[in-house]
């Protein structure tokens, strides 16, 4: 059974009297461990649709069901925890508090989460060491650079070990370099951790090669669904 | 998430805008402070006259002097053989006074017998009047509380009672009891022991035959001279600072049939020589009634009117009192709230402020799992901590404050009325309800903040930059 199971997904809005579409009978499924990305060009639905497989919105037709569950259909409470346990999102802008340390950031997820407080600090070190921020862990994000900021932004995603990882264009605001060394990163954690990860990009050589599976969406409806084997 | 998690992210937040949070809390300090200073002046005010109207039994308390009635029958008239238009002075005597006393409602009924003196003790002198005290009273406030000596023993006990005010405007304290604000210098303390016991000088003024002859009253000369009467101190009474009864803290205090030893002109005497009446039926000016419960007040009073008498009472304006009271206390009431709300608009500002700041750091916050309740929380917190240093910084303010303006009030009035006064009734009960009120008020205020914040969508606070 799939992981995340996305069927007959539409999303509208409304301009005036005209209604758009801005997802369109979306389906497709991510099995556990799968690399999946999400490829189209601006104002395609990619980050609509990570949204709604993030429970950030969930004012969609249709259902995309996580674990069996259908989370359009979720509670605020059911969100919270599923924001909480299941998912873990990364942003193309970092979103890391600015008026926190890198460490502090990392331990927020962990606050919410009621994890032992004794433990935060040890875990929150353990993840930055494993993205090699350790010297940086109390250095606030303006500190940081953008490959640093997006790492601290990966641990945190991790802090409370979700089975998804969703990225939102992780890579978009930074060099080619230090993309690699952020694509990279998440490929390891993909297949040394058997973490589902749900990428959306716009570098579809990329997504191509990484992916287990492409998703390309194009005004708002699917394209194309590629799969590669040994990403 | 635990409440030390949210305390602690709370308190992050204020931390970050220190003087936002400063200034915040100093105006609801200024708030509550205020409030807390008004509640706690209109106590003590309320306070201290009800105690000195209480130790001076003025709520039970009535004095009745003569007027028209029938002579034939005074003491059992009530109203019923009035004769209005006999102009006869009432012989309030004895019989009359006896029979008022015998009424069901009336506990206590003596003649007011005084005498005006000089009291000299240790070196010091002051003017007062002797008054007579029956030995029945031993019994009734002031005189039932005497924690320092002792009552009377006997009608005809050489000894006095004084007031400890009264021994203040002598500028004499008592040892451990030396509250001294206003007296100015040259205060003399003495220990309890010492006092109590101690032979004071009645001066008082005579006839003097001798002086008949060489007297000139054209010249202010009259034939009068001093009489020296030697008491010992058995007792020491505090009226408080508003005594006003038939007890005043200006009197000093003899048993009813011990005062006649003190020999004394009766100013009362010269009006009747004057008028040709000295074989009068009325040998005493007035009269103290003192009824059993309040609520016999007035009607005692009524009959004492309907005998022909002129009576007095400050118990009987009770209701009048209270509703000063109320009134002086709404009046600093609204004040206090009037701070309070300007307060508690500036909490609501300050919070409304650190939506608009946090708005994306609360998307983030919900991102990652952040429930609705538990960001209310954060905010409930936030107010709650602001509320309880303003309270706390508020609540100590007030208690600075009302101890200086009580202090530059006691120099000030304390030469006037002989004592000090606690002008501010500040209570731990009231520090605490303070402090307790102004986190409630402050969380109240967080309400509608809290709830916007909580309502913020997360995709629409992250998709600003």
């Amino acid at each position: 059974m799939a992981l995340v199971k996305v069927s007959n997904l539409c999303k509208t809005y409304y301009k005036g009297d005209n209604k758009i579409y801005a997802l369109r009978n979306i389906n497709f499924d991510v099995e556990e461990g799968e690399f999946v990305s999400i490829v189209g060009k601006s104002g395609s639905g990619k980050s609509t649709l990570l949204n709604l497989l993030g429970g950030m919105d969930t004012t969609a037709e249709g259902s995309v069901s996580v674990g069996g569950v259908n989370i359009l259909t979720m509670s605020e409470k059911q969100l919270s925890q599923y924001r909480k346990f299941t998912v873990g999102m990364i942003f193309q802008s970092f979103n890391l508090i600015p008026s926190r340390t890198a460490i502090d950031n990392v331990k927020l997820p962990l606050i919410f989460s009621n994890y032992p407080r004794r433990l935060r600090e040890t875990r929150a070190c353990e993840l930055l060491y494993n993205m090699g921020l350790y010297n940086r862990a109390l250095h606030y994000p303006s500190e940081l650079s953008g490959g640093e900021a997006q790492r601290v932004a990966i641990a945190r995603a991790l802090a409370n070990k979700p089975k998804i990882i969703l990225a939102d264009e992780p890579t978009g605001n930074l060099d080619t370099a230090t993309s690699a060394e952020i694509i990279a990163l998440l490929q390891m954690f993909n297949q040394k951790h058997h973490i589902t990860i749900v990428m959306v990009t716009h570098d579809k050589e990329t997504a191509g090669r990484v992916s287990h599976k492409t998703v390309l969406l194009s005004d708002g409806e699917i394209i194309k669904i590629s799969t590669n084997p040994n990403p | 998430m635990k409440a030390s998690d949210i305390a602690i992210l709370a308190f992050y937040n204020l931390r970050r805008n220190t003087m936002r949070t400063i200034l915040t809390s100093l105006g609801v300090a200024v708030g509550i402070g205020s409030l807390a200073a008004m509640i706690s002046f209109a106590q003590g005010i309320t306070e201290n006259i009800s105690l000195s109207m209480e130790n001076n039994d003025i709520f039970t308390g009535l004095t009745a002097t003569s007027r028209a009635i029938d002579p034939d029958d005074p003491g059992s008239s009530r109203g019923t053989n009035i004769l209005s238009q006999n102009k006869e002075e009432v012989p309030l005597n004895d019989s009359v006074i006896s029979g008022i006393g015998e009424w069901n409602e009336v506990a206590i009924a003596f003649p007011i017998v005084s005498k005006p003196a000089t009291i000299q003790l240790a070196g010091r002198s002051v003017k007062a009047s002797l008054k007579a005290v029956p030995m029945e009273m031993g019994g009734y406030p002031p005189f039932i509380n005497i924690t320092r000596g002792r009552f009377f023993k006997s009608a005809d006990e050489p000894r006095v009672i004084v007031s400890r005010q009264m021994l203040q405007q002598m500028k004499i304290l008592i040892e451990g009891e030396s509250d001294n604000v206003g007296l100015g210098g040259d205060v003399l303390v003495l220990p309890l022991d010492s006092v109590i016991g101690k032979e004071l000088t009645v001066v008082t003024r005579v006839f003097d035959v001798s002086k008949f002859s060489t007297a000139n009253p054209r010249k202010n000369e009259l034939p009068l001279s001093n009489e020296y009467t030697s008491l010992r101190i058995a007792g020491i009474i505090d009226n408080g600072a508003f005594s006003s009864g038939v007890f005043n803290s200006s009197d000093v205090f003899i048993p009813s049939k011990a005062i006649d030893y003190v020999p004394c002109i009766d100013l009362r005497s010269i009006y009747d020589i004057m008028d040709g009446k000295i074989d009068s039926k009325n040998k005493y000016g007035s009269v103290h009634v003192r009824v059993k419960e309040h609520r016999n007040l007035k009607t005692v009073k009524f009959w004492l009117e309907e005998m022909g008498l002129q009576v007095f009472s400050v118990g009987d304006k009770l209701d009048d009192i209270e509703n000063l009271f109320l009134m002086l206390d709404s009046i600093f009431a609204a004040v206090g709230v009037i701070a309070l709300v300007v307060s508690v608009l500036g909490i609501v500002n300050t919070l409304i402020m650190a939506i608009y700041e946090r708005r994306k750091e609360i998307g983030i916050m919900k991102s990652l799992g952040g429930t609705q309740f538990q960001i209310k929380l954060i905010f409930y917190v936030e107010a709650a901590f602001i509320g309880f240093v303003g309270g706390v910084c508020g609540v100590a303010g007030a208690k600075l404050a009302s101890q200086a303006a009580s202090s530059f009030a006691n120099t000030q009035i304390g030469k006037i009325i002989g004592c000090n006064l606690e002008f501010f009734d500040f209570s731990w009960t009231l520090a605490l309800a303070a402090i307790l009120f102004s986190v409630v008020v402050s969380v109240l205020a967080s309400v509608y903040p809290a709830n916007r914040a909580a309502s913020i969508d997360p995709l629409d606070a992250l998709r600003r930059e």
